[in-house]
């Protein structure tokens, strides 16, 4: 599976926050067997949450820094989030500095809460260390593109 | 055959527990209280072609999700597994990224101080700890109240 867990960017408040859309389909690999039928297992939905982190990053920083994962204070899982669900995510920034970034958000689905996160602080690296930045200056590009 | 001198609570075979569960191998489990486990990933594993592409990590929220997969094993008793899902974490820390070639060692025990389905667990390679998580507290989607 690509590990690309950002379909849109659907708004962005520099500095601040932003709003990011994941399409679910039947046809990715991730599916949890349940006895209530295929779920996306808890762990991605927060992943949503904090690959839209990255995005808000790479932004303030024109792609020179993103988001690598450091600690989480507390998630909730609060819903199920099926095939053909559209996350709605939406994450905000508590504090940044140089090298760290707080965040907090929630992903909705159809206006229901399936995810609140606490507190996701993440370490601010040199994003050429991690791919090429054209490369991800054209995703993102493409991200902002689709969501007008 | 021998006969158990206590009438032992019925643990799953290792490598069938291994398999429900999408771990590699089960070294030890002990129903309702902790089990071990391993995960292996292979420089083949396709993730680390996106994640990421100068600098392939195993992203820390799968190690999330096999610990609770692994809490899932502890819970499950005669029943199945998969009715055990994750409901929230508390405390988690990635302290050193996992890479290619990189064998997980993961735990987790039973907290006594919660009501018998909230788990601490740990991620170490090579004997250090890369991830620990304060509480993995999960729900039976059996016992009502599901979202």
């Amino acid at each position: 599976m690509l590990f690309h867990l950002t379909d849109r960017i659907t708004g962005y408040e520099p500095g601040r926050s932003i709003r990011a859309r994941k399409v679910t389909s039947r046809s990715e690999p991730y599916w949890r067997e349940t006895p209530d039928g295929p779920v996306m297992p808890a762990p991605l939905i927060l992943e949503t949450l904090c690959q839209a982190g990255a995005w808000l990053v790479m932004l303030d920083t024109d792609v020179r820094r993103r988001a690598a994962l450091l600690s989480v204070s507390d998630a909730r899982f609060l819903g199920t989030v099926r095939p053909g669900d559209v996350l709605d995510v939406i994450a905000g920034v508590e504090s940044v500095s140089e090298e760290r970034a707080v965040m907090s958000g929630v992903v909705e689905v159809a206006g229901r809460t399936v995810l609140e996160a606490t507190d996701v602080m993440c370490a601010l690296i040199d994003s050429a260390e991690l791919d090429d930045p054209a490369t991800t200056r054209r995703q993102l590009a493409a991200l902002r593109e689709a969501g007008r | 055959m021998t006969t158990p001198l206590l009438d032992e609570p019925r643990v799953m075979d290792l490598a069938v527990a291994a398999t429900a569960s999408g771990l590699d191998t089960v070294v030890s489990l002990r129903p309702g209280v902790a089990a071990v486990a391993t995960k292996n990933f292979p420089a083949t594993t396709a993730i680390f072609a996106t994640h990421f592409p100068r600098f392939p990590v195993v992203p820390g929220v799968l190690l999330l999700d096999d610990l609770a997969r692994l809490a899932a094993l502890v819970l499950a008793g005669d029943g199945g597994p998969d009715r055990w899902r994750l409901a929230a974490v508390t405390r988690i820390r990635f302290r050193h990224f996992v890479r290619p070639g990189d064998v997980a060692e993961l735990s987790v025990e039973v907290r006594s101080d919660g009501d018998g389905s909230t788990l601490r667990g740990e991620v170490r390679v090579d004997g250090k700890p890369v991830t620990t998580v304060g509480s993995l507290v999960m729900r039976d989607t059996t016992s009502g109240a599901v979202a």
